[in-house]
């Protein structure tokens, strides 16, 4: 036997049917709404925030200085080796 | 909801799209409303599972499988948040078979028959389903009222299919007894 299966026009269909959908005070609505707009919101102000110092502004120059820097100490420190070395 | 709509909205709640968010939100909100108000038979508690479960949706939107579906989803978290509350309060069946007296408020545009005519069918489905058993009247809201199949439903309650469709079949002669019908045609009630 198929239980899933429901007889047309029977009563309990019927009643089932004539069931209407309700719905919370407008109040209710409305804040539910507004709560979870806020929330969307506050999530999208996050993801940018992240998003910031990649995107543009000085988020580039921490990553630069800290290359240059490293290139001029490298390049000290194979000049002093190879006056070390000249001097010999 | 047609499914590619649905798959779309999901996308965009992901993203955080607030227009998203308001199709769901009027899309599902009287729905799950109506569910929560006959499984708790209370407004004031249906109200607050209701908000309850759309925070976390919105908060729980970015993980969401791509291929959500939507309803199972919504019904399965309102659902374990009433049982949630039920437990934490300790609900006793007995205390909560009465629905709210402002349930179900009268439907402008009827006339005054079938107005009536409407309300007298309700009333006796909203009595009927209000003594059912909790675990067949979930399966047969789920199913009977909200359009989910059997094996959604028994996602949202965590059974297996197999069982879901026997609490169904139950539940339905349960309703029928309830209801004071015999073989689809409906009976008066004694008393």
């Amino acid at each position: 036997m198929d239980m899933t299966t429901w007889e047309p026009g029977d009563a309990v269909d019927e009643g089932l049917s004539a069931l209407r959908v309700h719905d919370a005070s407008a109040e209710r609505v409305e804040r539910i709404r507004a709560r979870c707009m806020g929330v969307l919101a506050q999530r999208h102000e996050k993801a940018e925030r992240r998003a910031r110092p990649l995107a543009g502004g000085t988020g580039w120059l921490e990553p630069a200085l800290a290359f240059s820097l490293g290139a001029l100490y490298l390049a000290e420190a194979v000049a002093r080796a190879l006056a070390v070395y000249a001097c010999r | 909801m047609d499914r590619e709509i649905e798959l779309r909205l999901v996308a965009r709640l992901k993203a955080g799209d607030p227009a998203a968010l308001e199709a769901i939100y009027e899309a599902y909100r009287p729905r799950l409303f109506a569910f929560l108000v006959r499984l708790s038979r209370r407004r004031d508690v249906a109200e607050d599972l209701l908000e309850e479960t759309w925070l976390r949706l919105v908060t729980r939107a970015g993980t969401l499988i791509d291929d959500a579906r939507l309803a199972p989803w919504l019904f399965a978290v309102a659902r374990n948040l009433y049982f949630s509350w039920r437990r934490s309060r300790a609900v006793d069946d007995r205390r909560t078979s009465d629905l709210d007296p402002a349930w179900p408020a009268p439907e402008r545009g009827d006339s005054p028959f079938e107005a009536v005519a409407r309300a007298e069918l309700e009333r006796r489905v909203e009595a009927a389903l209000a003594r059912l058993p909790l675990r067949d009247r979930e399966v047969l809201l789920l199913v009977g009222v909200e359009g989910l199949t059997p094996s959604e439903a028994a996602g949202v309650c965590g059974l297996p299919p197999v069982t879901v469709r026997a609490r169904l079949h139950r539940a339905r002669e349960k309703l029928a007894v309830e209801m004071g019908v015999d073989r689809g045609v409906p009976r008066a009630r004694a008393g």
